[in-house]
């Protein structure tokens, strides 16, 4: 054995130590944490930066809104990714949006509803019409599909219903939006709420579910972008202080027009800076 | 006599019946398997190609390849099993022959990596989070997602090596001792490989744990999809990505079932190296004495 296994093992030492005297290669890095929503977009726009500012590496990491303030906030992260806009009790950090999304109502395709008022909705989430035919559909067990607690999803849609978590009777509740989609396409009396950008996506391919439109404004993509549809939300890179150095060029850069195609094929809405 | 011949007759078709029981369910359980091979072999087959297996990924993840994500994923498992395999066989070793089995001290080793069986892998994740990533300040990276696997393959690797070597026939350690062999040529040129199948069989199930971890990955190797330039670089993990392609990117199903097909031949491809390996070596040592 020795003779063999002690060369593998020299081999393996030799390649793992080779590998940490690289570390620091890069000679500048910046690293964003946060909402996994926001994650994957901003992930291409780092992409692209690297392409264009060779010898920066940006890592991008996930965990949620709440994390990429904690981590902002600690240092642990340069830029963090909210997709959301801040609350009073997080004005100490700046933020910049980088791009828009909206928030669309859900059923199965094969259910005949197609549009809800604001108080219907709010009835069904809290357990006060627990059949489709009250809201004239057909007469079957409503299924409530509500967001895991800390989803930047969640809090916006308890915001714009002035509803509190507590108050909702859901059935499933779900994390990331094509789990949701996924949710509704295998029930046909289910309803939820997902990301207008993923929802339309997933309509295009054949996905059977509908998007409703809310107080009378179709949920679209150009709703959003004219501002009309009131459930939006920006998505935002936060910094602890005021950006300066590589965190201010690669903030500037993701909000320039340069990146509007990447925040298009993420299904996102770009913002405008003016 | 009628009565025996009646009574012979009922227990044969009991016999026959528990058989049939038998068949279907071990049937069933390969069926399992079998389904969730199709549906990914129908879902990914199409996506698969060199370029898939090579390429960085574009687009989120829906378009290019897996070929970071794949050398970060060995990565991780290299890092992890340098660390816990040597720990894990000499704490086994310990364990099982420099120990009484009543003592106290082995007991109080054995309830705690009971206990750290036990734990659920986000908890894995969020420690080496904390300790790794930001106590040694190792950040997000490969080192500290493979330290972290290390801790969680501790209890699976000492257990079965352990329950190997015990299984082992006292015969041989009394042999040996006549034989006038020390106690650690024992362990080495003997026990060692007599138990290499069941050692192999902690390492797969090791193997099979570490490369299909999610949770604790997240926050210790991270998300960065790009090829990793170092161990201190952050590197996402396969069952990483395909949780992210199926649960986070819209329309990343294909590439998700396509990455979930090369994950499952990888640990097949693993499974039988391994085996080979330990056979291998275990003829080597004990038959051609």
């Amino acid at each position: 054995m020795s003779k063999n296994s002690l060369f593998i093992g020299l081999l393996c030492f030799a390649i793992s130590s080779s590998w940490f005297s690289g570390a620091n290669a890069a000679s500048q890095r910046l690293i964003l944490t946060g909402s996994s929503t926001v994650a994957p977009l901003v992930g291409e726009i780092a992409r692209q930066y690297e392409s264009m500012h060779p010898g920066v590496r940006i890592d991008v990491q996930t965990g949620g809104s709440s994390r990429g303030i904690n981590d902002t906030r600690n240092g642990v992260a340069d830029i963090g990714m909210v997709s959301r806009a801040l609350k009073p009790t997080e004005k100490d950090l700046q933020a910049f949006a980088i791009a828009l999304d909206g928030i669309s109502m859900i059923v199965h395709a094969n259910n005949p509803i197609t549009a809800l008022s604001k108080q219907q909705i709010a009835d069904i989430f809290t357990g006060k019409i627990i059949n489709w035919k009250t809201v004239g559909g057909v007469d079957a067990r409503i299924t409530v599909v509500n967001k895991a607690e800390g989803r930047s999803t969640l809090e916006l849609f308890l915001q714009y219903f002035q509803l509190r978590n507590s108050q909702i009777k859901p059935h499933i509740i779900i994390g990331d939006n094509p789990q949701g989609i996924k949710t509704i396409t295998g029930n046909p009396h289910a309803i939820g709420y997902v990301s207008i950008g993923a929802a339309e996506y997933e309509t295009k391919r054949g996905a059977p579910i509908r998007l409703l439109a809310l107080d009378g404004i179709d949920a679209s993509i150009e709703n959003l972008h004219t501002g009309v549809f009131p459930l939006s939300r920006p998505l935002n890179l936060v910094t602890a202080k005021i950006p300066r150095g590589l965190t201010q060029s690669f903030i500037i850069f993701a909000r320039s027009q340069q990146v509007r195609p990447l925040v298009k094929a993420q299904y996102f809405v770009p913002v405008r800076v003016d | 006599m009628l009565e025996v011949i009646t009574m012979d007759k009922w227990q044969s078709y009991r016999d026959r019946f528990i058989q049939l029981l038998i068949y279907c369910l071990v049937l069933l359980v390969s069926a399992v398997f079998v389904w969730i091979l199709f549906d990914l072999i129908k879902g990914g087959w199409s996506h698969l190609s060199w370029e898939f297996l090579t390429q960085s990924p574009f687009d989120a993840g829906r378009s290019g390849g897996i070929g970071p994500i794949l050398i970060s994923t060995l990565l991780i498992l290299l890092v992890a099993l340098i660390t816990a395999l040597p720990l894990a066989w000499t704490t086994a070793a310990l364990l099982a022959e420099y120990v009484p089995v009543t003592s106290q001290f082995g007991k109080t080793i054995r309830f705690s990596l009971q206990v750290l069986a036990g734990v659920p892998s986000i908890v894995f994740g969020l420690f080496g989070n904390a300790f790794f990533s930001i106590y040694l300040g190792l950040g997000f990276s490969i080192l500290s997602g493979g330290l972290t696997l290390a801790c969680m393959l501790l209890p699976i690797l000492v257990s079965t090596a352990e329950a190997g070597l015990r299984a082992v026939p006292q015969s041989y350690r009394l042999s040996a001792a006549a034989l006038g062999m020390s106690r650690t040529a024992t362990l080495i040129q003997l026990l060692l490989p007599a138990a290499a199948p069941t050692l192999a069989a902690g390492l797969l199930l090791g193997i099979g744990r570490a490369v299909a971890e999610t949770a604790a990955l997240l926050f210790t190797s991270g998300y960065v999809d790009r090829m990793p330039d170092s161990l201190l670089d952050s590197g996402r993990a396969l069952a990483l990505h395909i949780f992210d392609l199926a649960m986070n990117v819209p329309g990343g199903d294909t590439p998700a079932y396509a990455s979930a097909l090369v994950l499952v031949v990888l640990l097949l491809c693993i499974n039988i190296l391994a085996m080979k390996l330990a056979y291998g070596l275990q003829r080597r040592r004990i038959m051609s004495l």
